[in-house]
């Protein structure tokens, strides 16, 4: 009687050393010198990228979001607006574009934005934020109840 | 707190006109609803005829609206463009665009449906801004499903050096392309019409 099976799955160890050798070299098919052709080299690197780039996936999220704030900044500002009353008078306006939409909006549609800018700045004004100097035409003749919401 | 006060009341006999500015810069810290720390209207101003100059105002939008309805009227608005709010993202888009839709989201190939939750439309002369999103019915914006795909396959490894630890996971999420087919202002823009009649209600 012979034993096939069990003898022979203890020495089994994954995939042949030419096809697991193989999956590593096809990543690494483009690096330069010996990181391409030496296998310790090769998979050091591949490893490497393999988890650069999961933590990638991550960071771009958060690179967009700040580029986002940077463009929506510059965007206010060019109006003498800060970014943060500029986004609170959006939000107390009722207002509730997302920074993504605000930074297009002021590269693509820079009229759409100043007139987005022009409320934020009228409600503040209207809401006596701290650092916006210029009172509102609004507060001083009609009143507050004419930007009353629903 | 006797101390606080003792200062407080220092600073107020020396410099009594220094108040004013302190509770101004205070405000924004202030509990209080805003309607009640609002700066009164200046001498002068209590003077002007308020009524007369709120229905300028009014003729004001009026005649705006009357020419957005004009322009609308007369198919010289151009193409029109929107914010819409879909999947918890917003998108901008115009007629013709393909915008893509991450994750499970159940609509199938060739289903028309319409993007109602449209915050802010616009075209070469004026836009409409929505508070957070416009009355439903103004702007209609239909779209298609076309495509539904999954991404490529994204490779989650995770390793620590000299700690035998390692980690491999492959994933794919559902991707949906959307073509707009069109937006259009459905009627005319007037905010007195049937906004008075039904309240605008939140969808969200």
């Amino acid at each position: 009687m012979v034993f096939l099976n069990i003898p022979l799955l203890v020495r089994a160890r994954g995939p042949d050393e030419f096809w697991r050798k193989r999956r590593i070299f096809k990543l690494a098919a483009h690096y330069r010198s010996r990181t391409r052709n030496v296998y310790s080299f090769a998979i050091r690197s591949v490893h490497r990228a393999l988890a650069y780039a999961t933590k990638g996936r991550k960071l771009k999220k958060l690179d967009m979001a700040q580029l986002w704030t940077t463009r929506v900044e510059a965007g206010c500002q060019q109006y003498g607006v800060g970014l943060e009353t500029f986004k609170e008078g959006l939000t107390r306006t009722d207002i509730l574009l997302n920074k993504k939409m605000l930074a297009d909006l002021a590269i693509w549609e820079p009229r759409s934005f100043e007139a987005l800018v022009k409320i934020s700045r009228e409600r503040a004004a209207v809401e006596g934020f701290p650092d916006i100097k210029q009172r509102s035409a609004f507060n001083q003749v009609y009143g507050l109840r004419n930007l009353k919401l629903d | 707190m006797s101390f606080l006060a003792q200062t407080v009341r220092q600073v107020l006999r020396q410099a009594p006109t220094r108040t004013s500015a302190l509770t101004g810069a205070m405000r924004s810290l202030s509990l209080a609803p805003a309607l009640w720390q609002q700066n009164k209207p200046a001498a002068a101003d209590a003077a002007i005829d308020v009524a007369a100059i709120a229905k300028d105002q009014q003729k004001e939008c009026q005649s705006i609206c009357e020419r957005v309805n004009q322009q609308v009227a007369k198919m010289e608005q151009g193409r029109l463009f929107a914010v819409v709010h879909l999947c918890g993202k917003q998108f901008k888009i115009t007629a013709g665009d393909i915008i893509l839709v991450e994750g499970y989201w159940p609509p199938t190939i060739g289903d028309e449906i319409s993007l109602d939750k449209v915050l802010l439309a616009g075209a070469r002369d004026f836009t409409l801004i929505g508070r957070p999103i416009l009355e439903s019915g103004l702007v209609t914006v239909k779209a298609t499903v076309v495509e539904k795909t999954l991404t490529h396959t994204k490779t989650h490894f995770r390793k620590k050096r000299r700690k035998q630890y390692m980690r491999i996971n492959f994933q794919r999420s559902p991707n949906t392309m959307i073509r707009i087919n069109s937006i259009e202002l459905a009627r005319p823009v007037d905010a007195s019409s049937e906004a008075e009649k039904e309240p605008s209600r939140r969808l969200f």
